[in-house]
């Protein structure tokens, strides 16, 4: 059984499997598996493009996003509930399939699907979205947006060669339960960051201790770096206690709602006396 | 309309479909400004079976000789299928590729088992059956030639439309001026335009086809081809360390090094997530990954979190745009308060260091540059440099860069160079871990010195096939960055514009001291163009003076010959359609792309659209209406192309390892890795090491912190005085700082990077890249705009949210673009990438393209340095009307637009012939 595997620490955000999929599929058809995708307007590989943080404290998050092939796949469930349940259908290699002779019309099969990954080709009048490359793995080849990803962040393969990063890694909306096959590595979810100085000195401050502790009580604790910053990372949305604490320097104190990844800026710690 | 039974007659798919674009533009156009176009998505074009053909092409655009990123085109039924990678295994030699792998701290970094493609390399169907594509030779119809000042109308150019005229008609024209000029004003008064960076040809031309022929005439006046994109190393740092003939630092085998022996890499203004992308692909990229993985700290310096940064950057420090020598003369400040410097390495290695602490400390301007005065400057806090300055003090540092941007393309880009050389000498330049690493480019030049990635077995080369190329040299000749000037400037031979060197990329620094002129020494002034891979407006400083020039008679005729109609072209009297790479047969040596270097047949994949040619087939067509001994001399008896590409490969480095039949057969040979790679010195460590044995090539051998021969040679330069220095102002540039009068009409500096979703201004027609979130924004009038990044607190300011469209302004123009409010941009600074087509509203004014090149600073970087200044110069920003802006200017607001292409000029152009 075949899965994607997306780590997000090797992606350099270069759309190129975004415009792989587009290399391959628009102009082209890959009967039985697909008809042409539109010149522009749906990604059957789609990025996702997110900016964090404040400046100078910012990162840029990508994440790609092809249909999941779920093994309780949410399109299938819904053509079945149509009475067309050969409109879309599982390969044994795991890959989910929509029939592009037999899903015409079935515009239900975008809204089935929790992760937008279905596209409505209205010239086509068909639902469409990404097919493994099914007609490139039949001859043993990649799909084309993995062929495409030159650093690593994008892989494909069997299910057993991923197995001990599959026990490290990620889905996608795990709540909606659809048993997705692309997993995901080294989310960076949301992060709190900043930077501890002296105002007396006009120097950072290098080996504050910040702790920031979650609603469950539990703490992470960091040193700041020798140029002031602290960094904590893949947080999840939620409360938070920060405090800083400096040899000489008066402890900072903060509560924290996190819902977006936060530059909480400069600290100027007061010296003790 | 008369295009149909030309259609009928060359039949190729993709002519039907621009057709079909235009025919319903035709129809629509009177009532809406943005048209529904489905270019190239007719059915029958469908293709649902595997390929029956594949050619290898090289994908990046460097140059000749420089190619890089080679691909598989899979061809079926005469249309190109997609792009691949090439893979090297595969096609490894007899004895195999001796694959290299570099280990470093417990991890390993390998060359790539295939070319590693960049976006740009994806998107190469749709810049071949593009709807902005010239398919068939052109006349301006309000342009008759003879030179006849009432018959040009020359005011027109930019404005007037065109009309189809048969490749007979036009060679015809294009040969008649040619010795018209020739018997009126003197064969150098044809002036060759070739600007940098096109698609990889060696047969073909680009650059200097035309060249080659007025050669046979008897000249021409060249357009020098500048070191556009790493000016200040060029102009500055050879001064202080030599490195003749690039001016950037020793790279040889750096790669190694730094992952050996490095702490922290700093990306100096670099984004190895762009210009790579053009110059090589993703490696570097993949190499910053492995870094990160054994721990080398990535820091980014730079006005905006680039591309390479999101990537890569474990802190960034932002630095408002072309500050950065505020910043390294704070942090020499430190070192040399704090004694944190390598004094023993300055007394053995450098000379004049004296003359460094004087400035430093203020002896010569009463300033002592400490972190508190760099930070009123360069806006980073007083603290972070003092932690920086520490930082690097106790570490292994190098820096890394990757051209363009506001730290070498800006006023005075010199003294940052020569800044940057002088902080990695007071820290032993050449100690393993500190050097300064480029990461694009590898063997620029076909230098080996230039390749920080383990060495290539050989450096194959087509030096014996390649035609003039553009970055030769010649007594008659106009640096790039001077060409409005002298096109309509009042010089003569009594009084000449004169400038300092030839200014041509791979010249001895020698050149820079001495006095070149135009017209030069018996020559008259230059009357026609005859230009290839136009980008003077988009590219250069200040294309409104350029397009002002062309528009004034004394430019008798421009002849234009490119592929798409973007830039120059829409100022071309006669323009010719060119091929894509696709469409041509090649020989082409991949010696950029990193993993290892190799020699490519580039097979035909598709037959030529239109009526397309080559470059060298344009030139050789009017050679033929020149006479039949011309045309032989120029096409070397008729020799077949086949012939010209065996003599290359004759000639290539490669020759003794397969022959040509095998070769031909093979149609890539890659060059194995050398077997003892790993022994190269890296860097500048055998200057480190034996100073005396490995001298520098300065005068004195060393690290001159002060230069001698700059100091007698110009001795009247107060701007690129002996020793570098911090520059507010200067004659040259008297007001371009925020801290400078003007900035209250203009206060924002522009960053003007290298495009990250194009090529200079190729590939801005491509619709899977337009429809990236960060490439366009759409404003409320569905014109894709330019972005412009501004930082939240400047946009609260200026009342503009992302989405809305503003106007770039200063005296010399505007252009528009789209916001992004973005923390990606520092304080007073917005961005908005170089290269974005023209789309004039009022030609030499006004542009919707968001071209900000066209409002550039004319001035060169300082009096004796004539290099471009196109990025970190004042602007002001101001919310606009789009609407409001199409009442005023209906004409422009109303031009055939494709959302997926943009404008399309060429439509245009033959609607009006319609009408």
């Amino acid at each position: 059984m075949k899965v994607f595997v997306f780590d997000a620490q090797k992606c350099n955000g270069c759309y190129s499997c975004q415009i792989a999929c587009k290399d391959e599929h628009c102009n082209n058809s890959w009967i039985p598996y697909a008809l042409p995708q539109p010149t522009t307007g749906q990604y059957w590989m789609r990025v996702d493009e997110q900016e964090h943080g404040a400046i100078p404290k910012v990162r840029v998050e990508y994440t790609c996003v092809p249909c999941m092939h779920c093994d309780a796949a949410p399109c299938i469930k819904a053509a079945a509930a149509a009475g067309v349940a050969d409109a879309v259908y599982k390969r044994a290699d795991g890959i989910v399939i929509i029939n592009p002779e037999a899903a015409r019309g079935m515009r239900e099969l975008v809204t089935a699907c929790p992760y937008r990954a279905i596209y409505y080709n209205e010239e086509l009048d068909l639902p469409q979205k990404c097919t493994g490359c099914a007609h490139l793995l039949d001859v043993g080849e990649l799909p084309h947006c993995v062929d495409l990803c030159a650093t690593g962040g994008l892989r494909f393969g069997e299910e057993e060669d991923f197995l001990a990063e599959i026990a490290q890694a990620e889905t996608l909306m795990p709540e909606c339960d659809t048993k997705p096959r692309v997993y995901y590595l080294n989310r960076p979810h949301l992060f709190i960051a900043g930077e501890v100085w002296d105002p007396y000195s006009n120097d950072i401050v290098e080996g504050a201790l910040v702790t920031l502790t979650d609603a469950q009580g539990k703490k992470q604790i960091v040193s700041s770096d020798d140029f002031g910053d602290f960094w904590f990372n893949q947080l999840l949305a939620g409360s938070y206690e920060l405090e800083i604490m400096a040899k000489g320097f008066v402890p900072v104190k903060r509560t924290i709602e996190l819902a977006e990844s936060l530059n909480l800026g400069d600290f100027p710690l007061q010296r003790k006396d | 309309m008369e295009l149909t039974e030309s259609n009928k007659k060359s039949g190729t798919s993709a002519e039907g479909c621009i057709e079909t674009a235009a025919a319903s533009k035709a129809e629509n156009f009177a009532d809406s400004t943005v048209v529904s176009v489905t270019a190239c998505t007719v059915a029958e074009s469908v293709t649902t079976t595997p390929a029956d053909s594949s050619a290898i092409k090289t994908m990046g655009f460097c140059g000749p000789c420089s190619a890089s990123e080679p691909a598989v085109i899979d061809v079926k039924d005469g249309r190109m299928l997609r792009t691949r990678p090439l893979s090297y295994t595969k096609n490894a030699p007899a004895g195999g590729l001796n694959p290299w792998t570099i280990r470093a701290r417990g991890k390993e970094f390998k060359a790539a088992e295939k070319s590693e493609l960049s976006p740009y390399a994806l998107v190469a169907k749709q810049r071949v059956y593009s709807a902005n594509r010239i398919l068939y030779p052109m006349k301006r119809k309000d342009w008759s030639p003879g030179g006849d000042p009432t018959k040009i109308n020359a005011q027109n150019r930019g404005k007037s439309g065109y009309e189809r005229i048969s490749w007979d008609e036009a060679t015809e024209i294009i040969a008649n001026e040619v010795m018209r000029i020739k018997d009126t004003y003197g064969i150098n008064s044809v002036f060759v335009q070739s600007d940098g960076h096109h698609q990889v040809k060696s047969l073909h031309g680009p650059r200097g086809c035309e060249g080659a022929l007025l050669d046979i005439l008897g000249g021409y006046t060249l357009q020098a081809r500048n070191p556009d994109s790493w000016e200040g190393w060029y102009w500055g740092a050879k001064h202080v360390w030599g490195q003749d003939p690039v001016g950037q630092g020793s790279c040889n085998n750096l790669f190694y090094d730094i992952a050996k022996h490095t702490d922290t890499l700093l990306h100096w203004g670099c984004d190895v997530c762009t210009t790579p992308w053009a110059w090589g692909g993703q490696f570097p990229s993949r190499y910053c990954f492995f870094l990160h993985d054994i721990g080398v700290k990535q820091i980014y310096i730079c006005p905006d979190f680039n591309y390479g940064a999101a990537a890569h950057a474990d802190k960034w420090i932002p630095v408002l745009p072309n500050t950065d020598s505020a910043l390294q003369l704070a942090i020499a400040y430190v070192w040399l308060t704090e004694d944190l410097y390598d004094k023993e390495y300055i007394e053995t290695h450098s000379t004049g260091f004296d003359w460094f602490v004087y400035h430093l400390t203020g002896g010569d301007d009463l300033t002592p540059k400490t972190p508190e005065w760099a930070e009123s400057i360069c806006g980073v806090p007083a603290r972070t440099i003092k932690a920086l300055a520490r930082h690097w003090a106790k570490r292994n540092v190098s820096i890394a860069h990757g051209n363009g941007g506001s730290f070498i393309r800006s006023t005075y880009s010199h003294e940052p160079a020569r800044l940057e050389v002088a902080l990695l000498g007071m820290q032993a330049l050449g100690k393993p871990g500190r050097n300064q690493v480029k990461m694009m480019e590898y063997q620029l030049f076909s230098l080996a010195e230039q390749m920080p990635a383990p060495r290539s077995e050989v450096i194959p080369n087509l030096f014996a096939v390649l035609l003039p190329y553009a970055a030769d040299t010649r007594e008659s000749l106009v640096p790039e960055t001077l060409v409005p000037e002298a096109l309509v400037g009042d010089y003569s031979n009594e009084q000449p514009l004169e400038w300092y060197g030839t200014t041509v990329a791979g010249m001895p620094v020698e050149d820079q001291f001495k006095k070149y002129s135009y017209p030069a020494k018996d020559f008259k002034r230059i009357h026609m163009l005859w230009i290839d891979s136009p980008k003077w407006t988009s590219s250069w400083n200040c294309g409104n003076l350029y397009i002002d020039a062309v528009r004034n008679p004394i430019i008798e005729t421009i002849v234009v010959q490119h592929i798409w109609m973007e830039d120059d072209c829409l100022l071309a009297d006669i323009l010719l359609p060119v091929n894509t790479k696709f469409e041509e047969f090649d020989i082409n040596c991949d010696i950029m792309s990193g993993n290892y270097n190799s020699l490519v047949i580039e097979k035909q994949a598709i037959k030529p659209l239109g009526e397309s040619k080559s470059d060298w087939e344009c030139a050789a067509e009017v050679a033929k209406k020149l006479g039949a001994d011309v045309f032989k001399q120029f096409s070397n008896n008729n020799e077949p192309i086949e012939s010209r590409a065996q003599r290359g490969f004759d000639a290539s480095g490669i020759q003794d390892r397969l022959t040509w039949e095998e070769f031909n057969n093979k149609e890539v040979y890659v060059v194995p890795a050398a077997k003892d790679w790993q022994d190269d010195a890296a860097g500048f460590y055998n200057f480190y090491r034996w100073p005396n044995h490995y001298p520098l090539k300065t005068p004195s051998g060393l690290l001159e912190y002060y230069s001698q021969r700059l100091a007698e040679s110009f001795p009247n330069d107060d701007e690129r005085g002996p020793y570098p220095k911090w520059i507010e102002k200067g004659k040259t540039h008297p007001d371009e700082r925020l801290s400078t009068p003007r900035s209250s009409k203009y206060p924002f500096l522009l960053v003007s990077n290298h495009p990250h979703f194009r090529m200079h201004s190729q590939l801005d027609d491509c619709a899977w890249l337009r429809e990236i979130k960060m490439c366009k924004v759409k404003g409320p009038d569905g014109y894709a705009y330019e972005p412009v990044w501004i930082n939240p607190i400047d946009a609260q300011e200026l009342g503009v949210k992302s989405g809305d469209v503003v106007k770039l302004f200063n005296e010399r123009g505007w252009t528009l673009g789209g916001v992004i409010v973005s923390n990606r941009i520092i304080r007073h600074a917005v961005l908005q990438d170089h290269g974005a087509r023209i789309d004039p509203i009022e030609p030499g004014v006004s542009d919707r393209g968001g071209t900000n090149n066209l409002i550039a600073p004319k001035k060169i970087i300082s009096q004796n340095c004539a290099g471009e200044v196109t990025s970190g110069y004042l602007v002001g920003v101001e919310k606009v009307d789009v609407f409001e802006l199409a009442k005023l200017y209906p004409e422009a607001f109303s031009r055939p637009y494709d959302p997926e292409t943009g404008p399309l000029h060429i439509n245009h152009a033959l609607r009006e012939e319609r009408n």
